[in-house]
């Protein structure tokens, strides 16, 4: 880095790398220099002329968003000319503007309302008639409103070279200048949203939040996107209970300000008229609703029943539920019930992954290192449709770093537009690929190895060995799909492995084996669906669902407890790179509770001693007892994310790679959450439309 | 009686002369406001009057179609500094149109167990939606009763129009209001 200058603003003394803009160094000292058109970490526009910005020795105004700070500037903010400047530049984009503020979805958090607020710029001496157009829906998600448009490009850089889609663009010039949608009329692309979050006036409005509320009038929880793995931050704007929008405009969080379209839209299933509100008990074979106290008794005399005469258990635990619940569920399992038969729905070899790595340090990539690494390999996944945050770490430290990607993949995948190199391969047989790619990955600094489940077994041993020869430092993620199926792994919710991936004594029937049992007596099901596409061999099992839908699973129950969604408890998860985060509950759903209560109440009713079922307690005990889960409390307290150690031990695997099956969701889908989330269902474009070249 | 009493007994005269003095005047007053005619109302035997910026009970007006005038921007529950306006809001749509711009408040209710009467929503109303009326009856032995909803709001339609319109062609949403 080139030698720190020192320049003025505004009489303080800043200093700064060479080459930092000016509008940047002033941030460093706390004064805003207003602009529309720049956006921190996109290319530079200069076309709204608000930052200008009077430079000493300089005849004219500058635009500080694209003048380099320099040795000895002394710059000026606020002065009687910049004033002036921007009082003028307010009256050209209000030409056209129809400020029409109250029924204007941006007004209260509208920059374009501030500064005329702050210049005072609301009386025009332009008398012509402004020019009009009416407003368009592009899709269910995005509607535009052209005649509010200023026309700053924040929508089509951050479509182009934030994401790569390039879905937006313009059309006509002058007054008539407007932005237009990849299809002329309508809107084909990732749905994400984000081109609405970054307007910076009312011209892009979500489909979601129109005209529902005022920014004032809500309030906000800050917790994590359920969707997918990659646990972004995701802020939910809450009126009446009920959430109406989401988004994470203060950047707080792994994901910065980003999140595809189901963290920003697919929240919706939450309030899904579908949505079980009291449990269900099968009477005369039909599932009839009935009181918690009856539902949790029928359970807990059950258990209680088939525990004394011996009988077989078998516990399917969630892929979404938090880890506090997860540790819950399996020490219920194994304490309570006195059984291993526990199991998930695995997506990804992380045991493997985690027993290879034993003895090394540093060894497990964080969501930053995708952006901070000199280069990434993606083996057997499609990042853009599975991961998408993975998917735009990657591309932001190729845009802002000059990093390099290589991509192993079955079919084409959007990495490929950038990647310094993409190989095909068959899944199963991505290994083979590496060999040619291996000159090329010895070149970088450090690396970072990405793989999805089609490596497994010993597959990813074979992988962790190419790392090893390569003689770089390498970092791996193992892609698991759901938003805990991490932590489902790490909390020993496996028959054959504790939480922290110890050994136990001996290990009980996996997911296959209890499904296809013919003498299991009882199956418990939390916040799964397994029997979505098989039979219970066992017409006679006594089933119990934990579920937010009335799912096939829920169809085939017993006894059925309305289960709270993950954005409406608290509660820690850990995503695809092993981060811990904590969910806060936003939202309230009447009749649903959490997990860890349902759990809490049936334990009580049964007479077991499994501990205070709070989740701050559990959280505790997981610190305590769980390897690698002796996280930084304050870190976590206060919205971080903190990575989990290493768990540096071998782990007793028995692999079952047949076992671990990818959910194959896209990016429109997310298992059952996405199936009730109208705003998905509406928005789902062709997947291969999305990989146009 | 010597002289000695006679003394001692006149402050009480000159008490009993200033009383009659003082009542005299009262009475000239009175006497003289019997003959002003009178400015006081009759409540409740006759109807109040009231001054024109009385502000009574709120009234939420329609414009001269009969559409409400308020596109629920939510000003006037930020303004109110007793948090009583409750606002819900929709947009119009190509079938339904209920006010004059994009939206509408689809529930707009004012607590009056808590308004205070101030006027601070009236003069934050850009649309002039929202004005204080002369209504002022509102005493209730059920506080429950005092939430008063848009229905019971709204201004009565104008003579001739019917209100909410309701269109079998569409019309571009943001054609009215611009
Ligand atoms: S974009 Fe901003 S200034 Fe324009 S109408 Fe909307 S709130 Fe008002
Ligand atoms: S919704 Fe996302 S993908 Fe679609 S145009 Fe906007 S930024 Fe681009
Ligand atoms: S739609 Fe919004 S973000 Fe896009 S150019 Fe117009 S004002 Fe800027
Ligand atoms: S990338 Fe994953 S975690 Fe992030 S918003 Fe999308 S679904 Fe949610
Ligand atoms: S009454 Fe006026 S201030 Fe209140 S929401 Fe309606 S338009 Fe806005």
């Amino acid at each position: 880095m080139a030698d720190p200058i020192t320049l003025t603003i505004d009489g303080k003394q800043v200093n700064v790398p060479a080459g930092t803009l000016v509008i940047e160094a002033a941030k460093q000292v706390g004064i805003e220099i207003p602009a529309f058109c720049y956006y921190e970490g996109f290319s530079l526009q200069a076309a709204c002329r608000m930052c200008l910005v009077e430079v000493e020795k300089m005849p004219k105004l500058q635009p500080s968003c694209t003048l380099p700070a320099a040795e000895g500037m002394v710059i000026h903010t606020e002065s009687p000319k910049v004033v002036d400047a921007r009082k003028g530049m307010l009256e050209f984009l209000l030409t056209n503007h129809p400020l029409d503020c109250p029924v204007c979805d941006k007004g209260g958090e509208c920059e374009l309302q501030d500064m005329t607020f702050r210049y005072g710029a609301g009386e025009s001496r332009f008398v012509e008639i402004k020019h009009h157009v009416d407003e368009k829906q592009w899709s269910p998600a995005v509607y535009y409103d052209a005649a509010r448009c200023i026309l700053c490009y924040r929508c089509i850089r951050v479509c182009d070279e934030g994401l790569g889609v390039g879905a937006l663009g313009l059309t006509y010039r002058g007054v008539g200048a407007e932005i237009t949608p990849s299809h002329g009329d309508h809107l084909e692309c990732d749905e994400c949203g984000w081109c609405i979050d970054v307007c910076p006036v009312g011209a892009l409005t979500s489909g979601t939040y129109r005209y529902k509320s005022r920014p004032w009038e809500m309030n906000y929880a800050g917790t994590i996107c359920t969707h997918c793995g990659d646990g972004c931050k995701t802020t939910l704007s809450v009126r009446n209970g009920e959430v109406i929008r989401a988004n994470n405009r203060d950047r707080s969080g792994i994901n910065d300000e980003f999140l595809c379209v189901k963290g920003r839209f697919g929240f919706d299933f939450v309030h899904s008229p579908e949505r079980l509100q009291s449990p269900l008990m099968r009477r005369n074979g039909k599932l009839e609703p009935v009181s918690w106290s009856e539902a949790i008794g029928l359970v807990s005399d059950k258990f209680l029943e088939v525990a004394a005469r011996g009988g077989s258990f078998g516990v399917i635990g969630s892929t979404r539920a938090t880890n506090e619940e997860s540790y819950f569920l399996q020490k219920f399992a194994r304490q309570g019930l006195e059984t291993n038969n526990i199991d998930h729905h695995r997506s990804g070899d992380v045991a493997t992954l985690l027993d290879a790595l034993s003895g090394k340090t540093k060894a497990l990539a964080t969501v930053n290192d995708l952006y901070t690494a000199k280069a990434a390999l993606v083996v057997g996944a499609d990042l853009a449709q599975q991961h998408p945050l993975l998917a735009y770490q990657l591309r932001a430290n190729w845009r802002h770093h000059q990093s390099s990607t290589y991509v192993v993949s079955e079919g084409p995948v959007r990495e490929d537009q950038y990647a310094a190199k993409s190989v095909r391969a068959a899944a199963g047989a991505e290994l083979a690929a590496l060999e040619g790619l291996r000159e090329d990955l010895k070149k970088h600094g450090d690396l970072v190895i990405l793989f999805g489940a089609s490596v497994k077994g010993d597959a990813v041993r074979s992988l962790v060995a190419f790392g090893d020869s390569l003689g770089i430092p390498v970092t791996y993620v193992c892609l698991v799909d759901y938003s805990n199926s991490r932590g489902a792994m790490d909390m020993g919710v496996l028959p054959d492995l504790a939480p922290g991936y110890k050994a136990v004594d001996k290990p009980g029937m996996n997911i296959d084996e209890m499904l296809t049992s013919p003498t299991l007596d009882v199956l418990w099901v939390v916040g799964a669906n397994p029997l979505e596409h098989t039979q219970l061999k066992n017409e006679k099992a006594f089933v119990v669902v934990q579920e937010l839908f009335l799912t096939e699973t829920a169809q085939r129950a017993d006894v059925v407890f309305p289960a709270a969604s993950a954005y409406e408890k608290s509660g820690t998860v850990t995503n695809v790179c092993g981060e811990v985060q904590r969910l806060k509950a936003g939202p309230k759903v009447m009749g649903a509770k959490p997990d860890l209560e349902i759990m809490g109440l049936l334990a009580k009713q049964m007479g077991l001693n499994l501990g205070i079922w709070t989740p701050d307690k559990v959280f505790e005990e997981i610190r305590r007892s769980v390897r690698g889960y002796n996280v930084a409390l304050p870190v976590i307290a206060t919205g971080g994310a903190a990575p989990t150690m290493p768990v540096n031990g071998r782990i007793p695997v028995s692999p079952r790679p047949d076992l671990i099956r990818p959910s194959g969701d896209t990016l429109f889908t997310s298992g059952t959450l996405g199936r009730y989330s109208r705003m998905l269902n509406k928005v789902m474009e062709a997947p291969g439309q999305l990989y146009k070249p | 009686m010597g002289i000695e009493n006679l003394w001692e007994s006149m402050p009480k005269i000159n008490e009993i002369l200033s009383g009659a003095a003082a009542i005299a005047k009262g009475m000239t007053v009175t006497i003289k406001e019997m003959m002003n005619p009178v400015i006081t109302d009759d409540y409740p035997d006759a109807p109040p009057v009231f001054q024109e910026r009385y502000r009574g009970l709120h009234v939420l007006q329609r414009d001269e179609n009969g559409l409400e005038k308020c596109v629920a921007c939510f000003l006037c529950s930020a303004a109110c500094p007793v948090q009583c306006i409750y606002i819900e809001a929709a947009d119009n749509t190509d079938q339904l149109r209920i006010s004059g711009g994009e939206r509408y408040a689809s529930v707009y209710n004012i607590d009056y167990s808590r308004c205070i009467f101030c006027g601070y929503c009236v003069e934050a109303c850009p649309t002039d939606a929202i004005t204080h009326g002369h209504g002022f009856e509102l005493a209730s032995f059920n506080t429950s009763t005092l939430i008063y909803r848009k229905e019971k709001l709204l201004a009565p339609l104008p003579e001739g129009t019917t209100g909410a319109l309701k269109l079998d062609h569409p019309v571009a949403v943001g054609d009215a209001g611009h």
